[in-house]
Formats: structure tokens, C-alpha cells, sequence
């Protein structure tokens, strides 16, 4: 195998990582400041990939002119299950929130089938045909498109988690919440923009999943979602650097490893075809990463 | 005093509750007819799930609005049950179950994917439940020897047959085609690339392409055969292996939902202009929408669908029925519906031939059954079960998907068989080989002695060690 085609693999593994990123950075900001798991943050991925769709459909506008609508949709909604689930049960317990966020699951994944039936549906971009060679490679258009928008928006995410007051104030919430109250900062309003912005993060990976040409059905959170667990497992949790390198090697790892895999089998002499292996890698990694560095790769003690 | 009342009125209704509950369920006093339509209404594969439940619907309501089922003179009406097996093959048996213990089908009918339907007709094979299965393709449903399979009947073409119409037809008008253009010679073999889903309907096709090779001593040579978990959304990594084995052709076996992700990934985002195959499953609306231009000039095995009626002696009710489906459903159907749809009419001819509804008659009419065809071609003529696995055989044709232009979508034109093809197979300009093409100046010498080239270590063999050398000083580091 020549290493045009390594390269290649390559480029999808940073493009599956994109999507991971933007779902595991707002799983972390959402435990990082409220300290709540949320089991149903691929739903909000189904969600974003949903609206994306009908608005798309029904205007025809372009699906990348559409995704800061469905982001701000999906913070809206983010807003309402914070505001409305969540803050009421904040303190009751572990399990309680557990429950909650398991029964959100089920209720989304229902509603969305109820409504637009269980068939897969789909939209095609319209830079669908659209590639850019470089070199002997042809990628198409929609990739690149896809990983230069998640880099605009780690970076935007970076300047307001730094740069600003909001901003700061999440970060000093995720660090001491006794200590951010005393220092007036409104807590539980860093809760509901962390919810907003956690939910408007992941509607963006379901959107640019979608504009991507994959197929979307109310069902189609539950893997992405799973991931996004190891991710922040992998990379500690809280950490958002440590969601994106590890968003990044997972998307690569899962891509590249089937092919090592096969590689090493055919040196041993078998013919065998590991593909079948790939979302079995992610939690492989999240082994290898546990038993190595058990907090992480950034993660820190007491976590 | 009082308590012995009380009890005693506890027990005396509970022996009549059950009475009356054991009554109402005695199928030789029931005047319907209760047939479960086994099918994934949720899940993966609930498109071709709710198509095959609105089509047995519609069977249903035909035969009802026709007097019903003449079972010994008396008409009884169809009701069909609903059983959901979500896609699971835990939900299947579960589903099955209850259809069979609560709900006391009479008979079934459906099953779509195979390893689903392989779980829960054990169910069906411990109560002796009469099951028409009208869509898994596993032959292993009435192969297998460790159940009691005498109350299967499979009334849907199986992986061998799919895999065996379709590489005739590669062979027959696709590799002269591929060969003409780029001159090949007849002795190279024609490079196929299998692509299957790791259950048992994507390793039955797989079986089935290798069985059907062997037996028409076809040369085509498989030179890659992956594998993908169902359900699978990124193929992109599987392709770019496929694409580095050079394939003249790639035969997926994938569903509705996956085949239009592997060719739009393939063509457009690997890079891999061939030609690309399909199973029956996927002639269905929503991978023509799926799968748009990119697959212009794939091929598509069926032997019914939305857009293309074979002629024959089944086109004037094929074409009735689709467009009273299109009436009532508000879309045309797909594949897998139709035979669920002959099923229930197989189900009513049985019992009506039977004069009973008692299931051992009912399995000994089925095997027994010769029936003119509905609404899809069958080889001979006729819907029957051989003697041996209870299989019946359909006419099985492959089409060209064309771009339309008003439809915006592709649309399927019959090309293979040629008795009832409605156009020639076109390789498209785009399309490359597998490998280059043979120069046609001189003939190639021979050589006289084989000089054995020098090994050349493949980047993936560097690639692998330096792995396992990472993966040894990570350990190491671990134990200092």
C-alpha cells in the first residue's frame, strides 16, 4: 500500500475527529461547569442534524448558511433542559440526573420518530462535487470545508472561554463553584450558557455530520455519543485541549488502526479484514489511556 | 366467615376469567383469521419494515373487501398483527413470542433481516407456527438442521440467488464491455471486490458469490472482501483499501441505509470510478434519493421495484399494485414489500386449500401450494416451495440506474436478462479498471526462466513494526 493512500486515510481520520471534537468539547463543558454527565448529548446531535435538514429542505438555503440558525435553535433547547430538567434536580443526587438525561434519551429519540418517522434521510451539499486536488489526491470540497469550520470554531470558543467575561466566569464556575459564587458570579446563569453553548456545539456536529452526506434517523446519536464519553474519558475530564487531542486521535486511530491491524496479520501470514473493528478502537484506546494514565491524558487527580 | 367468602369469590372468578380467556382463544371458534407481520418497524431497517407492513395492509384489505378466506365454507377476514422486532434479534424472539403465545397468530409472515429472523423463528419452529418469510435471504432459515425448519417457507430469493444472477450478468454483458474498451484478454481474470455487512445476510451474499463463481466456473478473481459492522456510516477507510486492490467491479451487500453512503463515499470522496453492484434490498425510493449522482450507471439487482415492471405475466398487476400503493401510502414501494404482500395471499390460499385453520394442515398445504404469480415474475410461472428447503424461485433481472433529469434523481432501466431487457448496458466514460489496460502493439514475450524479484518491504510492513516497537517501549515505561 502506498503512502498516497496512508495519507489519504489520514485525512478522513482528521475529518471524523473534527465531528468528535465539537461533540466532546460540549460534553466537557457541560460536566466541566455543572458537573452533571449528560447521556444525551447525541440527541442534541440528532437534534442540530434534524434542523438543518428541514430548514435546508423547505428553504432551500445553503447547509452551511443554515448552521448558525440550528446552533441557535439547539441553544434555545439547551436553555429549556437545563433550565427546566436539570436545575431542579441539581443536588438531589448523582442518580437523579443519571435518570434524567437517560429519560431525555428516549424521549427525543420517540418524539423525533413520531414525527418524522424512523426513515433515514439525507441532503446533498451543494459543493457536493466540488474536489480539490492536491497532489495525486482528490478530496472533495465539504471536508475541507468541514475541518477549516471546526478550527474556527475551536478557535472562537477558545477567545471566549478566555477573553471574556462570560467566558472567564464558566471557567472560574468549573474551578470552584463555592468560590465563583462568592465572587459574585452568577452561577447558575454559567449553567444555562454551558448548556447553550455544550447543545449549540453539538447541533454543530450534526449538521456538518449531515452537509458531510451521511444519512440521519432519530437512532443516529447513540454511537457518536458513546465516543464523545471515551473522548473526554481519554483526554480528562473538564479538559477541553485534552477533548481535542483526543478527538483528534480517536477520529485518526479508528481509520488508521484496521489497517495496522491488517497489516500486522498479513506479516504473521493471515488474510484478514479488521474494518469491522472500527468503533471497537475507541474503546480500545480508552483502555490503553486508563491503564497507562488513569486521569487521562489531562486530566487531573480527584476527578 | 367473611374471608371465606371473600376467597371463595377470589377463586370462583378467577377460574371464570380464565375459562373465558381460554375460549375466546380457541382458534377453531375464532372467525378471523390472525396472521403476525414479522417486520422491523423500528430501527435500522424500519423503511423496508414499514413498507412491508403497509403492503401486507393492503393485501389484507384486498382479500377482506373480497369475502375474506373461504376456510370449509366459512369466509373468515384476515387481522394482521403487528410485530415489531425493532431490528434486534433479542426484540425479534420477544415479538415473536407474543405473537405466538398471547396474541395466537395462526400463522406468520415477514422477517427481513436474516439474523433477526434466524433468532426468532426458533420461536416459531418450538410452537409449530407456520412462517412465510418474505424477506431475509439466509438460506440458513430452512437449511439448518438444529431446529424443526418443516413449517418454514421462504418465499423471497436467498444470498445464493442474488449473488448468482448478478455475477451472470457481470459476466455476461459487464466484463465484455470493461474488456472491449480496454482491451483485455478473455484469460484475465475480472477483478471483484466484495463489500459486506458482517451479519448473516452480508456473509450469505459473500458465500453466495464465492459458491456461484465456483459452480459457473466464472473467471473473476476476488481481490478484496471486507467487512463492515451494520449500520456503519463512514466508509471511506474501507473504500481507500478497495480502491488500492484495484477492482474492476465492488459488490457491496448493504442495506438502504448503506449502500447509498458507500457509493456516494466511493465515487465521490475516494475516488473510485467502477462500477458498482447492488443487492435487491436496496431497489427501494429511498436510495435513488440517497444516493443521487453518484450512483449514475451503478447496477441494481431486483426482481420488483418502485420505477421498472419487467414484462411478463405479472406486469399489468405489478403496475396496478404499485400505483394503488402509491394511492394509499402517498409513495411507491419497495422490494421487500411485495413479497410480504404475496405472503399474505400465500397465508389466505394455504388455509383456504387446508379447509382449516389447524397449523399442521395449514404447513402441509403450503407445501403442497401451486399458485399463478402476483405481482412479481417466477421462474416457471408459478409460486410454489420446492420439496427440498421449502424455497420458492423468482425470475431475478438486473438494471442500470440513469440520471433523469425530471425526476432529479436516477431512475432504474432493465438491462440483463435480454428477454426482458429494455436497454443495453452503458460503462460510463468516467469508469476505471481494475489494472492497465493490455498493450495491443506486440504480444507480450514469455519469459523462458521466472527471476524472482527482490522483496521490497511494503510501507505497511515499516508501518507495523514501528507500531509494535511503540507499543514495547509503552510497556517497558509503564514497569520502570
Amino acid at each position: 500500500m502506498d503512502i498516497g493512500i496512508f495519507i489519504q486515510i489520514l485525512v478522513w481520520g482528521l475529518y471524523a475527529g473534527c465531528i468528535y471534537i465539537l461533540l466532546a468539547i460540549g460534553l466537557n463543558l457541560i460536566f466541566g461547569v455543572m458537573k452533571v454527565v449528560n447521556f444525551a448529548h447525541g440527541e442534541l446531535l440528532m437534534l442540530g442534524a434534524y434542523a438543518v435538514f428541514w430548514i435546508h429542505t423547505y428553504s432551500r438555503i445553503d447547509p452551511y448558511l443554515v448552521l448558525p440558525l440550528a446552533m441557535l435553535l439547539m441553544a434555545l433547547l439547551g436553555v429549556c433542559i437545563e433550565r427546566l430538567g436539570f436545575r431542579p434536580i441539581m443536588g438531589t443526587g448523582k442518580l437523579n440526573e443519571i435518570f434524567l438525561s437517560l429519560g431525555l434519551i428516549y424521549l427525543f429519540q420517540n418524539l423525533v420518530a413520531f414525527l418524522w418517522s424512523t426513515s433515514s434521510r439525507s441532503i446533498h451539499s451543494p459543493y457536493g462535487d466540488v474536489s480539490v486536488t492536491a497532489g495525486s489526491m482528490k478530496l472533495p470540497l465539504d471536508y475541507l470545508i468541514i475541518i477549516i469550520v471546526t478550527i474556527v470554531f475551536l478557535i472562537g470558543f477558545q477567545l471566549f472561554m478566555k477573553k471574556t467575561t462570560p467566558g472567564r466566569a464558566m471557567r472560574a464556575t468549573s474551578q470552584n463553584r463555592e468560590a465563583a459564587k462568592l465572587m459574585g458570579i452568577n452561577v447558575e446563569r454559567m449553567d444555562m450558557l454551558s448548556f447553550a453553548l455544550g447543545s449549540a456545539l453539538a447541533a454543530a456536529a450534526g449538521s456538518l455530520w449531515l452537509i458531510s452526506g451521511q444519512l440521519i434517523n432519530p437512532y443516529m446519536g447513540a454511537i457518536p455519543a458513546i465516543k464523545a464519553f471515551a473522548i473526554i474519558i481519554i483526554g480528562g475530564l473538564g479538559s477541553i485541549p485534552g477533548a481535542i487531542i483526543a478527538g483528534l486521535t480517536l477520529g485518526i486511530a479508528e481509520n488508521v488502526a484496521p489497517l495496522f491491524m491488517q497489516s500486522l496479520a498479513n506479516l504473521f501470514g493471515f488474510s484478514m479484514s479488521f474494518t469491522a473493528w472500527k468503533d471497537t478502537i475507541a474503546f480500545f484506546v480508552l483502555i490503553i489511556v486508563l491503564v497507562l494514565r488513569p486521569t487521562g491524558i489531562f486530566g487531573e487527580k480527584g476527578e | 366467615m367473611k374471608y371465606a367468602i371473600l376467597v371463595a369469590i377470589v377463586v370462583v372468578s378467577l377460574v371464570l376469567a380464565s375459562g373465558v380467556g381460554q375460549s375466546a382463544e380457541t382458534p377453531s371458534e375464532a372467525e378471523e383469521i390472525k396472521i403476525g407481520i414479522v417486520v422491523p418497524y423500528t430501527g435500522l431497517s424500519s423503511t423496508t419494515g414499514i413498507d412491508m407492513w403497509k403492503y401486507a395492509v393492503m393485501a389484507a384489505e384486498e382479500i377482506n373487501a373480497t369475502g375474506g378466506v373461504n376456510v370449509s365454507g366459512v369466509p373468515m377476514n384476515i387481522t394482521l398483527l403487528l410485530g415489531n422486532d425493532e431490528t434486534s434479534p433479542a426484540a425479534g424472539v420477544k415479538v415473536v413470542t407474543k405473537l405466538i403465545t398471547e396474541d395466537k397468530v395462526d400463522l406468520l409472515v415477514g422477517g427481513f433481516n436474516s439474523g433477526v429472523t434466524a433468532a426468532d423463528s426458533v420461536v416459531a419452529a418450538e410452537h409449530k407456527v407456520p412462517f412465510i418469510v418474505t424477506g431475509a435471504s439466509t438460506p440458513i432459515i430452512t437449511h439448518r438442521t438444529d431446529i424443526n425448519t418443516t413449517y418454514f417457507f421462504h418465499h423471497c430469493p436467498t444470498g445464493d440467488d442474488y449473488a448468482e444472477f448478478t455475477l451472470l450478468c457481470v459476466n455476461d454483458i459487464i466484463k465484455p464491455a470493461i474488456y472491449e474498451r480496454f482491451n483485455f484478454t478473455e484469460d484475465r481474470p475480472l477483478r471483484l471486490a466484495f463489500l459486506y455487512q458482517d451479519t448473516a445476510y452480508g456473509v450469505g451474499v459473500y458465500n453466495g458469490t464465492k459458491r456461484a463463481i465456483e459452480i459457473h466456473d466464472l473467471n473473476m478473481e476476488i481481490v478484496a472482501a471486507e467487512k463492515f459492522k451494520m449500520g456503519e456510516t463512514d466508509y471511506r477507510t474501507i473504500l481507500t483499501t478497495i480502491k488500492a486492490a484495484k477492482p474492476d467491479v465492488v459488490y457491496p451487500a448493504a442495506l438502504p441505509t448503506e449502500q447509498p453512503l458507500i457509493v456516494t463515499q466511493g465515487r465521490r470522496d475516494v475516488g473510485l470510478d467502477t462500477i458498482y453492484l447492488s443487492v435487491e434490498c436496496n431497489d427501494d425510493p429511498v436510495y435513488y434519493t440517497g444516493v443521487g449522482r453518484s450512483g449514475e450507471y451503478s447496477i441494481q439487482e431486483s426482481r420488483f421495484g418502485p420505477y421498472a415492471t419487467p414484462p411478463g405475466l405479472t406486469h399489468d398487476a405489478a403496475v396496478k399494485s404499485k400505483e394503488d400503493f402509491k394511492s394509499r401510502w402517498g409513495n411507491y414501494p419497495s422490494m421487500m414489500g411485495a413479497s410480504t404482500y404475496e405472503g399474505v395471499y400465500i397465508a389466505a390460499e394455504a388455509i383456504e386449500n387446508a379447509g382449516t385453520l389447524d397449523k399442521e394442515k395449514v404447513r402441509d398445504s403450503l407445501d403442497e401450494l401451486v399458485m399463478p404469480p402476483m405481482i412479481e415474475e417466477m421462474k416457471d410461472g408459478v409460486i410454489t416451495f420446492s420439496p427440498d428447503y421449502r424455497e420458492s424461485k423468482f425470475v431475478l433481472y438486473q438494471e442500470q440506474l440513469i440520471w433523469n433529469e425530471t425526476a432529479g434523481e436516477t431512475r432504474p432501466k432493465i438491462i440483463w436478462p435480454d428477454s426482458i431487457k429494455e436497454t443495453d448496458f452503458v460503462l460510463p466514460e468516467w469508469y476505471e479498471p481494475g489494472s492497465a489496460p493490455t498493450p495491443t502493439s506486440t504480444p507480450t514475450p514469455v519469459p523462458t526462466a521466472e527471476v524472482p524479484e527482490k522483496g521490497v518491504p511494503g510501507f505497511e510492513v515499516v508501518f507495523a513494526i514501528a507500531s509494535l516497537l511503540a507499543i514495547a517501549y509503552l510497556v517497558r515505561r509503564r514497569r520502570e
